[in-house]
């Protein structure tokens, strides 16, 4: 396996992380209204393999934000208590979407790095041709 | 001059084993590139084939193809060059 594949791969499990990521942000936000839902989040993780000699990342546990939900007043809604309040969700939409343009950011730089191998390799090959 | 000549000719065979092909060695490592060759070909079809079907990752279509691409570029290079010196070697005066 030369350099040239070994970043290819690299790059394409950032791509791949990246989009597990977008998955998890739109889950989070398609549910900003449903009660009781907690946000999740993911963290990134180094997978190396002795084998092949690289790193790549890949997307490790989701885990559950446990902050507070957030308590919302509505007499008329089937779940709400005595006092007429009840949980909502704690998702808050500007956190979600500046973590979605951040995660486009970083699928933008993976693919420019991606790009970047091919056309190196390409051009090498280009040396030996008149 | 018979000096000279006898020198010569243990010059001539001493170098003669510098110029030999090593026949096994230079063999079993070309066929190990063909086979990579092959086997990155072969990874890359199996890759499309899936993700034709829906099963495969994008990313990991665009990943086989692009390497798939990288080695086929590479092979075609490699040949060109075989195939231009043995045109050269036949335009050889003899």
């Amino acid at each position: 396996m030369s350099e040239f594949a070994k970043s290819l791969t690299v790059s394409a499990s950032g791509l791949q992380a990246q989009s597990a990521r977008l998955r998890h942000l739109s889950e989070n936000i398609s549910n900003a209204d449903t009660p009781g839902y907690q946000r999740k989040t993911i963290a990134f993780e180094t997978a190396f393999s002795a084998a092949r000699g690289v790193s790549p990342v890949e997307v490790g546990r989701v885990s559950l934000d446990d902050r507070e939900l957030e308590l919302i007043h509505d007499p008329s809604h089937p779940l709400a208590d005595e006092s007429g309040h009840y949980r909502g969700s704690n998702v808050n939409l500007l956190i979600e979407l500046a973590d979605a343009r951040e995660a486009q950011r970083s699928y933008e730089a993976n693919l420019k790095m991606f790009e970047q191998a091919r056309q190196m390799s390409s051009s090498l090959m280009q040396l030996l041709r008149r | 001059m018979d000096l000279g000549a006898i020198s010569a000719v243990q010059k001539y065979t001493a170098s003669r084993p510098a110029t030999e092909p090593k026949a096994e060695e230079g063999g079993s490592m070309f066929g190990k590139v063909a086979k990579d060759f092959a086997q990155t070909v072969a990874q890359g079809e199996a890759v499309a084939k899936q993700a034709m079907v829906g099963d495969a990752d994008p990313h990991a279509l665009v990943q086989a193809l692009a390497q798939t691409e990288l080695a086929v570029e590479t092979a075609v290079t490699v040949r060109n060059k075989v195939v231009e010196a043995y045109q050269e070697i036949l335009r050889m005066p003899v």
